[in-house]
């Protein structure tokens, strides 16, 4: 993507209806990490900034920690599942949904309108789609999701929601350049292949 | 601006990150046998050193961990990073139990 390209404009919508989880234990714990797994019905990442889908979203947070994002409907119910299913473990299940907003921005130039705010390299060689990070973006820290090469999806707090919209429009907007490329040296990124 | 290497994220821009001070530096374990000046050691003097220092960071933007830091107070360069033990989650080259960050493998 070149900097003479014209500004396509980019695509911001908030994905209405989610409901988060948060959801803490040691995987070092294969029972508890497998209980886990089999009320989700699907694998938690143990790669660092990966997630996976299915009928969830599973997104790491840390060694210990991941956010399930699903349906609103089905956070509150998955969460009592969660909680039955790990209650004779170290494990902590936290229903956020009221916490979090999920916004997806879309378009060819959605990763440079995005780095115009964030220390990630997100090129998408440097951050694949399937690949998540918490970071900063503007002045809000987001966990950031490359969904598709010109999707991004992003978990933010819903009391910085608004300033992020807007400051995504901002950064959209004609006569805010695009930052050189290659001119500052940028935070890499670490995930496995 | 700082890159840091997180452990468990990679290299990351200073921003995402918060410092925590001198690394190795333990609550007494029973204060009222101190003397004030014991106390007032504990409790403000850092040892400030020309060249490596060991440090506290948490990726405060990031993965919320604490982790350990070397660097070198003249020349701000970072020699390593590493997990504190006993860190939640083990080793991320999965050397204290298994846990596999980065490494791709499962189980």
């Amino acid at each position: 993507m070149s900097e003479s390209a014209p500004p396509a404009g980019i695509a911001i919508r908030v994905r209405s209806a989610r409901g988060f989880i948060n959801l803490r234990l040691n995987p070092r714990n294969r029972q508890a990490l497998e209980a886990a797994e089999r009320v989700l019905g699907q694998q938690a990442p143990l790669s660092a900034n990966t997630f996976t889908g299915g009928e969830h979203n599973l997104y790491w947070l840390g060694p210990d920690e991941w956010l399930i994002a699903t349906g609103a409907q089905r956070a509150s119910e998955l969460a009592r599942e969660l909680a039955e299913a790990l209650k004779d473990f170290h494990a902590a299940v936290n229903d956020v949904s009221g916490g979090n907003v999920e916004l997806l921005v879309s378009g060819a130039n959605a990763s440079m309108v995005l780095a115009k705010g964030c220390p990630l390299d997100l090129h998408p060689r440097a951050f694949a789609p399937g690949q998540c990070a918490q970071t900063g973006l503007g002045r809000a820290a987001v966990l950031l999701a490359a969904v598709d090469p010109s999707t991004y999806a992003i978990v933010v707090r819903r009391s910085f929601a608004r300033y992020l919209r807007r400051w995504l429009e901002n950064a959209d907007s004609a006569g805010v350049p695009f930052r050189a490329a290659g001119k500052r040296q940028q935070a890499g990124y670490r995930s496995s292949p | 601006m700082l890159l840091i290497e997180c452990p468990w994220c990679g290299p990351r821009a200073e921003t995402e990150f918060s410092y925590g001070g001198e690394a190795g530096i333990f609550r007494p374990a029973d204060p009222h046998a101190l003397s004030d000046a014991e106390w007032a050691d504990y409790l403000f003097y850092r040892s400030n050193p020309r060249g490596t220092h060991r440090e506290l960071w948490n990726h405060a933007q990031g993965c919320r961990r604490w982790f350990g830091v070397e660097r070198d107070t003249v020349s701000y360069r970072i020699k390593r990073t590493y997990c504190l033990s006993g860190a939640s989650g083990g080793q991320p080259d999965g050397s204290a139990g298994g846990l596999e960050a980065g490494s791709g493998k499962r189980r």
